[in-house]
């Protein structure tokens, strides 16, 4: 009898973990979907990429290696991605460029990439412990003021001011925002495939 | 005589130079950097109080240059501090400085700080507050943390999340909520009543905890006359969307009004981006429709108010609302999962032991009266294909029954002995199916004893 009320509980136990972490599965579900819609729109807010903007190209150079060089675990690749979201929805909320595309596909990118903040937000959330605030202040004590550094992030932070700083030094001209419209697809593009492979693994 | 001259002032130059001058001079000590938002302060000891007239000089070195440079605001000071704040560092580049103390023509050996980056090193300042009060909660407006054109938080000023610790003036009870957004209600408060509140930002992802904002006070207003609505909850349906709430008192029209959500991420008033629902205008019932098309894919607030002509409730809760999860039904759906599968779960290991129990008299069949067998070929055999408990439970009852019908077919042919030993087993398998393992093992035994 003790034993068939310990396998009924175990399989209880089992049940509801599985409900409780569907939610950040389902979620990842819309957010693939989601990315895959944002790129759309990355490609059709233009027709085509402008010839005479060719030449004011430049190299960004995406910090590639933050994924692929160590074996990342699934909360950095969380991480980084919602690092990236956030990045762009920072770049495409900036009011300096309302006369480069319609108006209507700029408040589309802004809602996507906002939901997929919002997305990832939730999932990170669901993650963190209620208590986190407490612990990653004595983590802050320990390390006087000096969080735990960040590699991965920093380099992104670093990508995404290249990019801010390009824009602000060609005058947010109608050429600097079509190219980084390319490099923040090209970013989306980079960040879903390699999550895909990873998956695939 | 010349040569001796020369040697003789060679040697007290050095002897001054080695007395008064430099190699006596110590360096500053315990040298540190302090960075809090865009404010860059260094500060060092100098425990040679008796030497007068000191001053003290800093220089920096970025990555790319391989030359020491003057720190700007940083030469020749006589305190033990320095601002150099006005220097528009690349926040993400690794910085190094050092420190000398220098006095006439002398001048210490450099102290050199351990090269950081500025973005890691710093410190997240109190986020600035603003408080508007109505009956029963406090909305709270934030600014993040530094200052408009902040360079240290360029990149992060939308990613900021704040708790708001509160309490109430008059009784311990503290409470803290925490918001993604800049602007966030602090709702259930009682009317007419002090709260006090601070406020810190913290950044996620550089597991970073801001500083405490100064406390805050504000007075919640007189009750308002009319409440405003309630529980408000948003429906699918194929074509359209159903918005519902709560209300008490009659005789009173209600209007909804939506906005984007991404709008609520930046810290601006938001007071003219709501816009009416169509569909939600006046309407006299506590539910409106709207057509799905009414809002493309994204996420959105609504919230809803109520007015009787003469006075008007303060707005309701702002909803979420996800076109593409519908997250709320979705919970309750969740929950009304685990509910069926909490009471699934022990009908189901009780359907599928019966089963099994019936399997193994099929398969197995250890001296098996001959009136099982014909019971199992024929009805039960349909019935184990459905898998419900309640079928199986039946199927079980009907193995008892069949099997007493048999015994009265057979008993005719078969002698004394045989016939007990039916009629017991035929009770053994009605007791079996009632899940009593004890007594199936048990009048088994029996059985086996009287075979014997």
């Amino acid at each position: 009898m003790i034993q068939k009320c310990v396998c009924l509980v175990f399989l209880v136990v089992l049940f509801i973990t599985t409900i409780l972490s569907l939610d950040c599965n389902l979620l990842n579900v819309h957010l693939r979907r989601v990315t895959w819609q944002n790129l759309r729109l990355l490609s059709s807010m233009s027709n085509s990429f402008p010839v005479e903007c060719l030449r004011e190209n430049k190299a960004f150079e995406l910090p590639q290696e933050i994924l692929s060089s160590t074996q990342p675990v699934k909360r950095d690749i969380k991480e980084v991605f919602y690092e990236i979201s956030m990045q762009a929805f920072n770049i495409f909320s900036q009011d300096t460029f309302k006369s480069t595309w319609e108006q209507k596909h700029l408040k589309q990118i802004q809602m996507g990439l906002h939901q997929q903040v919002e997305y990832l937000e939730q999932c990170l959330e669901e993650e963190e412990n209620e208590n986190d605030w407490e612990k990653m202040e004595e983590d802050e004590m320990e390390h006087s003021g000096a969080a735990v550094p960040q590699l991965g992030n920093l380099e992104l932070k670093r990508y995404f001011n290249r990019i801010k700083n390009f824009l602000k030094d060609k005058k947010y001209s109608r050429c600097a925002w079509e190219i980084i419209r390319m490099e923040i697809r090209r970013c989306f593009h980079y960040f879903q495939k390699f999550t895909e492979l990873l998956g695939k693994k | 005589m010349c040569v001796c001259v020369y040697v003789y002032s060679v040697c007290l130059i050095f002897f001054l130079v080695a007395f008064i001058g430099g190699k006596n001079l110590k360096s500053p000590q315990n040298v540190e950097v302090y960075i809090m938002d865009d404010n860059f302060i260094l500060k060092w000891n100098w425990s040679n109080d008796s030497v007068r007239n000191v001053t003290f000089s800093v220089d920096y070195q970025i990555q790319k240059m391989d030359k020491w440079n003057k720190l700007p605001g940083c030469q020749y000071i006589t305190s033990t501090k320095c601002n150099f704040s006005s220097l528009k560092l690349n926040v993400y580049e690794e910085i190094k400085l050092r420190v000398r103390a220098e006095k006439g023509n002398d001048t210490s050996s450099w102290h050199e700080v351990d090269s950081f980056i500025p973005f890691q090193k710093a410190q997240i300042g109190p986020p600035e507050v603003h408080l508007e009060a109505e009956d029963k909660a406090i909305i709270v407006n934030i600014s993040p943390p530094g200052t408009k054109d902040s360079v240290m938080w360029a990149q992060d000023s939308l990613s900021f999340t704040y708790s708001i610790d509160f309490w109430n003036s008059s009784n311990v009870e503290r409470r803290t909520e925490t918001t993604v957004y800049p602007r966030y209600k602090i709702s259930e408060l009682s009317p007419e009543t002090t709260y006090c509140l601070k406020v810190r930002a913290r950044l996620r992802l550089q597991r970073k905890v801001g500083v405490y904002s100064p406390v805050y006070c504000v007075n919640t207003t007189v009750e308002n006359k009319l409440p405003p609505p309630e529980n408000i909850e948003i429906e699918a349906r194929s074509q359209s969307y159903v918005l519902k709430w709560n209300y008490t008192s009659v005789n009173v029209t209600f209007q909804a009004q939506w906005l984007h959500a991404y709008i609520r991420k930046f810290p601006r008033n938001l007071s003219d981006q709501w816009k009416q629902i169509p569909g939600c205008e006046n309407v006299k019932t506590t539910q409106c429709v709207f057509p799905q098309n009414t809002f493309p894919r994204g996420i959105y607030f609504l919230r809803v108010q109520a007015s009787n002509g003469n006075n008007v409730s303060l707005w309701s809760e702002e909803k979420k609302f996800d076109t593409k999860l519908q997250r709320n039904s979705s919970k309750t759906w969740l929950i009304a999962g685990i509910c069926t599968a909490l009471i699934s779960i022990p009908v189901v290991i009780f359907a599928v032991k019966g089963l099994w129990k019936c399997i193994k008299y099929v398969f197995f069949p250890s001296f098996k009266p001959s009136g099982i067998d014909e019971c199992f070929s024929e009805q039960p055999f349909k019935n184990l294909l459905l898998s419900t408990s309640e079928e199986q439970i039946e199927s079980c009852f009907i193995i008892e029954n069949t099997d007493t019908v048999a015994i009265v077919e057979e008993t005719k042919d078969i002698d004394e002995d045989h016939k007990t030993y039916t009629s017991q087993s035929s009770q053994d398998s009605g007791n079996y199916s009632n899940e009593d393992e004890n007594s199936e093992i048990r009048t088994s035994e029996v059985f086996e004893q009287e075979t014997v």
